[in-house]
């Protein structure tokens, strides 16, 4: 028989990976009565403690190590855009975006095509910012599709908040991992340093792989909002990127539970040149 | 260390940040009670890190341990400099101000509850409920932060665990 204080462990190796004691009491039935007391005193001394570091803070945090970072290797500063040579990620297809041809759709579709990662036509008389959405799989990866309709996006700049509807208002999110990205606005938005970014999501809907059926996707509320800092400034173009994920938590065996967060490691903005923007290029993919 | 081994541990520590951010500012909190301070610990925290990197030798002291050990460090600089040579009580500590006025004064009275427990725990099995419960280390991280044995931390967080529910029900 299993030493009880391994099963003890075990049991708080699961409650910290989200399972409830009532998993942990199935998980080992013949210790359930011994366990029982001791989970739900763990559980008392766990809720009284329920802080969680602010986003802010974090935020600048992680500024501080990489600047550090940068500093200790005798890299200069990376520029948003000079970590493109390092993450092959999203930002490179941004910047693809921005400085590649337009292609022209069909001018009997104003407006952009869903699904499709797209060329914004941006011209040097308006469009200096684009709006970009994309995900990192994790569990995403669960997913046959998962919809998500975003009705408004808001920037903060030093004199309030600025607001727009998406012209692309339904993606799904299983069609835009790692560096694909869907362009969901593009127009122009005063020049200025801005340091917040929200997208209000009123809907998710996921529909599993296995088994075919939908599932509730959480969310941490309708408003998801970032720190960041980016500039918009003339003479360029700025593409911002917000990247998403979902994570999976719970037993497998009683349904695992879904939460669509923000990826703020993997959001962020490029900036390009208003005149590399004109130059012709088919539509790329990141390999 | 060679430079290709160093930026192989740069990167390993810039991996770490997200989890272990949070995780540090939550011992930080429940160690000195304040929730700025507890934050800049855990910023500082991965400064040191990265400053200390080159020096770092895994021997069986995984990155994870070894950063806990810097936390745990900077914590106890932190209360010396504050002359208390203790953690702020948890009762008093913020509580959220927008919550039902009789729901927070059961969380007080909860907090206090709790509080006045851990205190009866020696300091080893309050060190090791706060990397278990509040940081959510295995008991493989915290016996590399505390140089005990897997089993050590297994029988301290059972008798803890035990003294804790006498205590509570009591």
């Amino acid at each position: 028989m299993k030493d009880f204080d391994l099963i003890l462990d075990d049991c708080l190796d699961r409650l910290a990976r989200g399972e409830t004691v009532e998993d942990c009491l199935a998980a080992y039935p013949r210790q359930a009565d011994e366990l029982r007391p001791a989970l739900l005193t763990v559980s008392r001394v766990k809720k009284v403690n329920t802080f969680e570091p602010g986003m802010e803070a974090k935020s600048e945090a992680r500024r501080r190590f990489d600047h550090a970072r940068a500093d200790v290797s005798g890299r200069t500063e990376r520029s948003f855009l000079s970590r493109l040579a390092y993450w092959p990620a999203v930002l490179v297809a941004t910047a693809a975006v921005l400085v590649m041809a337009f292609l022209t759709y069909n001018a009997q579709q104003p407006g952009i095509s869903p699904y499709v990662p797209v060329s914004i036509p941006v011209t040097s008389s308006g469009g200096n910012f684009v709006f970009l959405i994309s995900d990192a799989v994790n569990a995403i990866g669960d997913f046959k599709s998962l919809e998500i309709t975003i009705d408004k996006v808001g920037l903060l700049t030093g004199s309030g908040w600025i607001e727009f509807v998406p012209e692309v208002r339904t993606l799904d999110l299983t069609l835009l991992p790692g560096e694909k990205t869907q362009a969901i606005w593009r127009g122009n938005m005063p020049e200025g340093q801005y340091s917040k970014v929200f997208i209000y999501v009123s809907d998710v809907r996921g529909v599993l792989k296995a088994s075919g059926q939908a599932v509730d996707v959480k969310r941490p509320g309708n408003k998801i909002q970032i720190n960041s800092l980016f500039d918009i400034s003339a003479g360029s173009i700025t593409g911002f990127t917000f990247d998403l994920t979902v994570t999976a938590s719970g037993n497998p065996k009683n349904g695992l539970r879904y939460m669509l967060k923000p990826q703020i490691d993997e959001s962020g903005a490029v900036v390009v040149p208003a005149s590399e923007a004109s130059s012709t290029k088919d539509n790329p993919r990141k390999p | 260390m060679s430079a290709e081994t160093l930026k192989e541990k740069e990167a390993e520590l810039a991996g770490m940040f997200e989890q272990f951010y949070d995780k540090i500012s939550r011992y930080a909190y429940v160690r000195i009670g304040d929730r700025a301070s507890a934050e800049d610990i855990a910023g500082e925290t991965f400064l040191k890190a990265l400053k200390a990197l080159p020096s770092y030798r895994e021997r069986g002291l995984p990155m994870s341990a070894w950063l806990f050990r810097i936390a745990h460090n900077m914590v106890v600089d932190f209360l010396r400099q504050k002359s208390k040579g203790r953690s702020v009580p948890l009762d008093e500590v913020d509580l959220p101000s927008d919550v039902n006025p009789a729901l927070l004064a059961e969380s007080r009275l909860e907090m206090a509850r709790v509080n006045q427990a851990m205190k009866a725990l020696s300091p080893a099995q309050q060190e090791v409920i706060r990397l278990r419960f509040m940081a959510e280390l295995s008991s493989k991280e915290v016996a590399a932060i505390m140089g005990k044995s897997d089993g050590a931390v297994r029988e301290m967080q059972s008798s803890a665990i035990a003294r804790l529910r006498q205590l509570l029900v009591e």
